[in-house]
C-alpha cells in the first residue's frame, strides 16, 4: 500500500479498496446459502451457524489479497471447515479431525435445534425417507447431508470429511441404496433392484 | 486436492456396457461425470430401456432425499448479507497490507 493509499485509507476507502470490495461482495453473496447450510451442519445451532460464517467472511476478507479469484465457494468453504476446527479445538482440545462425520444431525432434530417448526422444514415431507435418513449411520447420513441436503461435490464433501473422493462415492452409494431399499419395501419406488 | 472439476477417478469407454452405466448412474446423475463421459452415458440410456429404468429409479430416490433439505433461515441469510455489504464502509476488517 502506496504511502498515498494509507493517507486516502484514513480518511476513508481508496479506489483500490471500493474494487476490492467490489470483488469480495461479488464472489461472496452467493455462496452465503450453502456456507449457512454448511456450517449450521457442523455447528448444530443456527446461533453458531450464523457466528461462524461470519468469522468466516472476516477471515476471508483479510485473506482475499492472496485469493487467486478461482472457485471462491472451494476456498470459503476450507476457512469455514478451518474456522470452525480451530474454535472446536479451543473449546475441545480432545476432538479428533473426524468431528465432522459425527456432526451430522437428522433432520428432525435438526428442526427442532433450529427453532424452525417441523413443519416448515419442507412442504411435503416424507417420513419414510426422514425415518431412513436418521437410521443411517453417522457416516453415511454426513455424505447425504453434505451432497444431497447441502448441495456440495463429492470433492467438496470429501475435503469436509477428510475422506477421499472414493469414498465419499461409496457411501452416498450405500446411503442411498438404503434409503432405496426402504422405500421398495413400502412399494413406493417402481423398478426392482 | 483440488475442490473442483470431474472426478479423475471416473473413465467412461466410448460405448459403455450396462455394467459400466450402472457404475457410473450415481455420479452421472449427479452432474459428477467429465463433460466427455456424459453424453456416453446419456447416449447409452437413450437405447437401453433396461438401463434408462434402473436411472429412472435412482433419480426418483435421490430426488426424495432431496427434498428433505431444510428451510435455510433466512433470517440469518439477511443478517449476514448485510455483513458483507458493510465491509465496503467504515466497519469493514482491517485486511493486511499486501
Amino acid at each position: 500500500m502506496s504511502a498515498d493509499d494509507r493517507a486516502q485509507r484514513s480518511e476513508g476507502t481508496t479506489a483500490t479498496d471500493r474494487d476490492v470490495e467490489q470483488r469480495f461482495r461479488e464472489q461472496v453473496l452467493s455462496e452465503l446459502p450453502v456456507l449457512l447450510r454448511v456450517g449450521r451442519r457442523l455447528t448444530l445451532d443456527a446461533g453458531d451457524a450464523e457466528d461462524l460464517v461470519q468469522d468466516t467472511l472476516v477471515r476471508a476478507y483479510r485473506a482475499f489479497d492472496r485469493f487467486d479469484g478461482r472457485y471462491p465457494r472451494a476456498w470459503l468453504l476450507t476457512i469455514l471447515r478451518n474456522t470452525h476446527r480451530n474454535a472446536l479445538r479451543k473449546r475441545r482440545p480432545d476432538l479428533m479431525d473426524d468431528e465432522v462425520a459425527h456432526r451430522i444431525p437428522d433432520q428432525g432434530a435438526a428442526g427442532r435445534a433450529d427453532g424452525v417448526p417441523d413443519a416448515a422444514l419442507h412442504d411435503e415431507l416424507d417420513p419414510i425417507v426422514r425415518t431412513s435418513l436418521g437410521s443411517l449411520s453417522a457416516r453415511h447420513r454426513a455424505v447425504i447431508a453434505l451432497v444431497d441436503l447441502d448441495g456440495l461435490t463429492y470433492k467438496e464433501a470429501a475435503h469436509m470429511l477428510d475422506v477421499p473422493v472414493g469414498t465419499v462415492m461409496s457411501r452416498l452409494h450405500r446411503a442411498r441404496a438404503k434409503v432405496r431399499a426402504q422405500l421398495e419395501a413400502e412399494g413406493i419406488t417402481g423398478a426392482p433392484r | 486436492m483440488t475442490l473442483v472439476g470431474p472426478n479423475p477417478g471416473l473413465r467412461i469407454s466410448e460405448e459403455p456396457v450396462c455394467l459400466e452405466v450402472v457404475a457410473a448412474l450415481q455420479a452421472h446423475l449427479d452432474g459428477e461425470l467429465a463433460e466427455r463421459d456424459a453424453p456416453r452415458i446419456a447416449g447409452h440410456l437413450a437405447r437401453c430401456a433396461r438401463c434408462a429404468s434402473e436411472a429412472a429409479t435412482v433419480r426418483e430416490v435421490i430426488d426424495r432425499i432431496r427434498r428433505q433439505r431444510p428451510a435455510l433461515d433466512l433470517g440469518a441469510l439477511g443478517r449476514l448479507t448485510g455483513v458483507v455489504e458493510r465491509f465496503g464502509g467504515p466497519d469493514r476488517p482491517v485486511r493486511p497490507a499486501p
